[in-house]
């Protein structure tokens, strides 16, 4: 029984979160309206520092726990999930350099947005966890972190998601 | 490339605030001392070129909107209260 309760923590944390409150949330911090500045910019797009944060908003007009980030003046985009949406207990150092590279009076002020890759399939999509950003949204100011003891590709379903998915092919 | 030849516990300057020194030598292993300001990021390359090719991969996904509404349907398919198979 317990297994079970596991391997079914991740739906039943979604639907008990619906990101309904998440961007609600998200909103009353000023995530959504506000242009962040990345000073560093993102690994690999060193030119694009400043971006904007969205839901995603499926064709059927139902919730979801997925962010598209925008970068503005740029055709890109990457998808991001909140770890609380995944149910991931998820920690990051909030050292004093951070909180002052970010603007940021208190830890609580921080907040961790972790990048989804999306692949072929269902099963192959990870979320990159060692490589976190970290946005401070009163000071409307993001940085991308490395985390070495982080994996770069967390599956985002569970392998018992995965089975189940394979098998129902 | 500047190609400078250093013994242990001789060190290299770069600019005016960052210093490396060669901590220790063993075999085809050598340690490093790195000082630098804390904004300056110090990273192995193998870890930079990992997030750069991580972040090069999530970027653009063509059809992204599609994969996303799949992999939402399959997070949300399965209800707690039901039996696992």
């Amino acid at each position: 029984m317990l297994s079970n309760n596991y391997k079914l923590k991740t739906p039943a944390n979604l639907i008990s979160n619906p990101l309904g409150a998440t961007v609600d949330r998200l909103a009353a911090l000023g995530l959504l309206e506000k242009e962040l500045f990345f000073p560093a910019g993102l690994f690999g797009f060193p030119a694009c520092r400043h971006y904007k944060i969205e839901p995603f908003e499926p064709g059927d007009g139902s919730e979801s726990p997925f962010l598209l980030l925008n970068a503005v003046g740029h055709e890109l985009t990457f998808p991001l999930i909140q770890p609380a949406s995944m149910g991931l207990d998820y920690h990051f150092p909030r050292s004093a350099e951070l909180l002052a590279a970010l603007g940021a009076r208190a830890p609580e002020d921080l907040l961790p947005l972790l990048i989804v890759t999306l692949r072929e399939t269902l099963e192959e999509i990870t979320v990159n966890l060692q490589g976190p950003l970290i946005v401070n949204p009163i000071a409307a100011l993001g940085a991308q972190l490395v985390l070495e003891d982080q994996p770069l590709r967390h599956p985002l379903l569970k392998p018992a998601d995965a089975e189940d998915l394979l098998r129902s092919c | 490339m500047l190609i400078l030849s250093r013994r242990s516990g001789e060190s290299i300057t770069i600019g005016d605030d960052i210093t490396i020194t060669i901590v220790g030598v063993s075999g085809s292993q050598v340690r490093l001392g790195i000082a630098a300001p804390r904004e300056v990021r110090v990273l192995r390359e193998e870890i930079y070129k990992a997030m750069q090719e991580e972040n090069r991969a999530a970027a653009n996904v063509p059809d992204s909107g599609r994969k996303l509404e799949d992999a939402l349907k399959q997070l949300q398919i399965k209800n707690p209260g039901e039996p696992d198979k």
